[in-house]
């Protein structure tokens, strides 16, 4: 009786999802820019109050109590897609150094499976500096210097590990919590749970940086099987950050509004005859739209932001980069976005050539990003939203002790292959002890050896940092309940403030 | 075939007592009414009492096959089930008395008082077994129910000392407790469903009407623990459904337990238990963020009404009465927009008027937010004039006042704040002075740079 209920249900919802799809083609087939438009444009919360529905049919952003207390309301989430590594910038392994170019143990390679690594590479001592900073005395490189100060603000997890080793898929795991497709991201999940304050922005921006997006593609930060209007929107750090958001030249606002309130009309139309939801919401996407385009070019516009806050940030407006992301994810968080997602792509340090090069190409990736996100920190911090917004920071995996050697042959710059089995991210602000070192790796920063950390116990921390119990936080589909951490991850409870 | 009719005749019981309430109560009520008029009144009472036995007699019946049928201890509806079958007699007793004589009998004011009397205790005594003895107490204040004798509600979490753990008894300091608040209410000797008892180390030991729960040793095959572990929809899932469901370490503990021998009296240490198992009940000193009041929960039709005006509002948890209000979509609001918050006095705990045409003059208001613990007021129009109303505001915590023009001299008035926390005052004539540290809260005035060093412009 229970399998008929799930399968009647499942029916009705597939029977719904291809007639939107229908509907939506016909609706935009004549507007192309519409259809550009499409993943931008979210509900918003005057919907018509004598169709008695429920506030998320109307608007399926609008916000919901976290089910229990939410230490944070915000996260920004800094992935450094490539992978940078962690033997360069937080683990330090001073034993390591004795064993520069010296043959990798056979024990470390026993059973172990690399991207490029083949045969017995030789081992590759830390190409930075150390120093101990702060009163918790964390590690932190010379590649870092003013993140050096910031020891004190942040939690560090020396030991995360994945079970990826290639960029696609770890990606994947770090931001949906499966390594294959079809999984909504984590930045999915928190506006699908909470919807979003700010009702003229999206609940879920992305931003990149670093010349490409990351390897997965845009599935990292896609909405998998949740409706589509919980994937993030991709701002262009660069020009107008949402295309088409311009009025055309010759239309004014007050036409705009007429054609969009006549589009509504007939859309009102259309849900009486079908009575589908997803009618409602799309109208809603439509006055949104038209809100937006006041708010959205205000929040993006960083030109006047003052002289010492691009100072601090290292900002050159106009420009794609990480640092003008980061000010534009503080003032995002500021507006009431729920989730900030930036990626910033180059830091798979291969040792291929000079850019890829752990002691040079990778010093000045670290110079690029170090100044920014101590910036982002200090700024959150002095205006108080550092109290209510997780930082998050990290890349997909972390890097070989031993220099990579493609092809068996050695490289003519240093380089590190990819490596799951450890490696350092940190995390700041809402619910996090500030200070805290949690994890160990041996001495060749090879394998974690105390508190290790899965990709999936970040996840649980994060969503219970947003007020989630992460295993009744859950979606169905397909006939069963899906959670984000699937049926692992354990709360990171010492990291806990 | 027809197995079926008796239980469901049983069923009947909770609507059939309902009836000789009412023919008995009115033929009381008539008894004293017609005092001099009885011969008028006389058959009317006659039948009241006669319709009160019979239906008292049915409800007797269908109690009798409940009590048969359903699983409830016979200590428990002893004497409810005496006293039913008592008023039956005592009502038929009453119609028989009134039959043979024409006249008022003697003394029958008494005597309906008394059948008035043992029905009141009947239908109460009915009334505990269904909800429960603390029907009434429950919703007294704790003052008066301590008066009034009440115990003490066992619902508490299970608790462990963080010091001295180890010399806990694992059952009756760890798992008795945790059975009491999951699973007593229904699995205690009165009640004794399923004809289970969990309230005692024997009770649990004897088992239910399926046998026993404990399989030694092995918590797979103990239901004690593995029903706990079924899918909530799954027909043989404990508590059920729509029960309170134990957290996942209790079971987790349930599960040790059963593994380590289910002894009555080895403590937690002897039974070398993991200390992961056990830290999460230690006793946290945490004190909650928002204040910890009784505040009645806004019907959400008024909250709603608050997000018409152009609020955003919501509470700040599920089932939290406490409300999150902000202005993020309402920059027009002002001064004289307050009144439309009057709703929701007592449950704001975190207002944010960040951006709106606000001044000094809604500090006044502000104030009287009794529970307010977080307040954004930045860029705005506020100088700080009045900034001492906020010394009312006894719960406030944290207090943001960003790119306003309020000064130190003004913050001073904050200095014995009893509770206030951090002071935010980023871009304000609090900061250019340079003041700072000297407040009882932590006063932080920004302007946060980083210094140029050399290696800034070195490209490797």
């Amino acid at each position: 009786m229970q399998n008929l209920d799930k399968m009647l249900a499942e029916f009705a919802q597939q029977k719904l999802e291809k007639q939107t799809r229908r509907h939506f083609l016909m609706d935009c087939v004549a507007k192309v820019g519409g259809l550009a438009m499409a993943p931008l444009m979210f509900g918003c919360g005057t919907g018509s109050s004598e169709l008695n529905l429920s506030q998320r049919d109307l608007n399926p952003l609008s916000p919901l109590p976290p089910p229990y207390g939410a230490k944070a309301k915000s996260i920004i989430y800094l992935h450094m897609a490539g992978a940078p590594s962690q033997l360069e910038l937080f683990d330090f392994k001073p034993e390591l150094a004795k064993y520069h170019n010296q043959p990798c143990p056979q024990s470390l390679l026993e059973g172990k499976k690399f991207a490029f690594i083949r045969g017995v590479p030789k081992m590759l001592g830390p190409q930075a500096n150390f120093s101990q900073h702060g009163e918790s005395g964390a590690w932190i490189s010379d590649y870092m210097p003013h993140f050096q100060k910031l020891a004190d603000e942040v939690s560090f997890l020396k030991a995360v590990h994945t079970d990826q080793f290639n960029h696609g898929p770890a990606q994947l795991l770090m931001q949906t919590g499966s390594a294959r497709l079809g999984r909504p991201s984590l930045g999915s999940w928190v506006t699908y749970g909470l919807g979003t304050e700010n009702q003229n922005l999206p609940g879920f921006v992305v931003l990149t940086s670093g010349g490409k997006t990351p390897d997965a593609g845009k599935s990292v930060w896609g909405s998998g099987f949740l409706p589509s209007v919980y994937q993030g929107v991709q701002c262009r750090s660069k020009g107008d950050p949402v295309l088409y958001l311009d009025d055309p030249e010759g239309m004014s606002r007050n036409l705009k509004k007429n054609v969009i309130d006549a589009i509504n009309t007939v859309n009102k139309e259309e849900f009486n005859a079908y009575g589908d939801p997803e009618i409602l919401a799309r109208i809603n996407q439509y006055e949104m739209a038209y809100r937006m385009q006041i708010e959205v070019p205000e929040v993006m516009n960083i030109t006047d932001e003052p002289e010492s806050i691009h100072q601090l940030y290292g900002t050159k407006p106009g420009a794609e980069s990480l640092a003008n992301n980061c000010l534009l994810a503080r003032k995002l968080v500021e507006k009431g976005v729920r989730f900030v997602q930036l990626y910033d792509w180059g830091w798979d340090t291969h040792g291929t050539d000079h850019d890829g090069s752990i002691d040079m190409g990778l010093r000045n990736k670290c110079r690029e990003m170090d100044r920014p996100v101590s910036a982002l920190l200090l700024d959150l911090k002095q205006r108080g939203l550092l109290e209510d917004t997780l930082v998050v920071w990290g890349g997909e995996f972390g890097r070989t002790p031993m220099q990579e050697n493609r092809e068996g042959k050695t490289q003519s710059f240093l380089g590190r292959d990819h490596h799951g089995d450890a490696f350092t991210m940190w995390m700041a602000g809402g619910g996090i002890k500030p200070g805290v070192t949690y994890g160990r790796t041996d001495d060749f920063g090879f394998s974690g050896i105390e508190d290790k950390v899965s990709v999936h116990d970040i996840h649980a921390t994060i969503l219970h940092l947003m007020g989630f119990d992460h295993e009744q936080f859950t979606y169905e589909f397909q006939g069963r309940p899906f959670r984000l951490t699937d049926v692992e991850g354990e709360l990171i409870n010492k990291i806990l403030a | 075939m027809i197995d079926f009719i008796l239980p469901l005749f049983g069923r009947f019981h909770p609507i059939l007592v309902h009836l000789p309430i009412g023919f008995l109560v009115f033929g009381v009520i008539l008894i004293f009414w017609s005092a001099e008029k009885y011969a008028i009144y006389s058959p009317i009472i006659k039948l009241a009492f006669l319709l009160g036995g019979i239906s008292a007699g049915l409800a007797s019946i269908s109690g009798f096959m409940q009590f048969q049928y359903e699983g409830y201890g016979w200590d428990t509806v002893q004497l409810h089930l005496i006293l039913g079958i008592f008023t039956t007699f005592l009502s038929f007793g009453l119609w028989y008395h009134l039959q043979k004589s024409a006249v008022s009998p003697p003394r029958l004011k008494i005597k309906g008082a008394l059948l008035l009397a043992i029905l009141t205790l009947t239908g109460h005594l009915g009334g505990n077994i269904t909800h429960g003895e603390n029907y009434f107490t429950e919703v007294l204040p704790p003052a008066l129910q301590a008066f009034l004798g009440g115990e003490a509600s066992s619902n508490e979490p299970l608790e462990l000392p963080a010091d001295n753990w180890e010399e806990v008894e694992f059952f009756t300091g760890a798992i008795q407790p945790i059975l009491d608040q999951n699973c007593k209410s229904c699995h205690n000797p009165k009640k004794l469903k399923g004809e289970l008892d969990l309230s005692s180390f024997k009770g649990i030991h004897k088992g239910g009407e399926n046998g026993a729960i404990l399989e030694n040793g092995n918590a797979r095959e103990s239901s004690l623990f593995a029903r706990l572990i079924l899918p909530e929809d799954h027909d043989d899932h404990m508590p059920p459904k729509d029960k309170r469901q134990p957290r996942k370490e209790e079971i987790e503990l349930i599960k040790a337990w059963i593994e380590s021998g289910s002894a009555e009296h080895a403590t937690l240490g002897e039974t070398s238990i993991q200390l992961s198992l056990v830290e999460p009940f230690f006793k946290k000193d945490e004190k909650p963020f928002y204040p910890v009041v009784a505040v009645p929960t806004l019907a959400e039709d008024s909250i709603s009404i608050l997000r018409g005006s152009g609020f955003f509002a919501e509470v700040v948890k599920t089932d939290s009465p406490f409300l999150k209000i902000s202005c993020i979509n309402f920059p027009a609001f002002s001064d004289s927009d307050w009144s439309l918050l009057a709703s929701a006095k007592e449950q704001i705990v975190y207002l944010d008027l960040t951006g709106t045409k606000i001044t000094d003059a809604i500090l006044e208001q502000v104030s009287s937010l009794p529970n307010l613990t977080v307040l954004k007021l930045n860029q705005t129009f506020i100088e700080g004039k009045n900034l001492d109303k906020l010394n009312q505001s006894n719960n406030l915590k944290l207090l943001y006042l960003n790119e306003t023009k309020v000064n130190s001299g003004q913050l001073k008035a904050l200095d014995k704040h009893p509770r206030l926390e951090k002071v935010f005052a980023f871009d304000t004539p609090a900061a250019d002075s340079g003041t700072s540290s000297q407040f009882s809260f932590h006063l932080e005035t920004g302007n946060l740079s980083l210094p140029p060093l050399p290696t800034d412009t070195i490209v490797y």
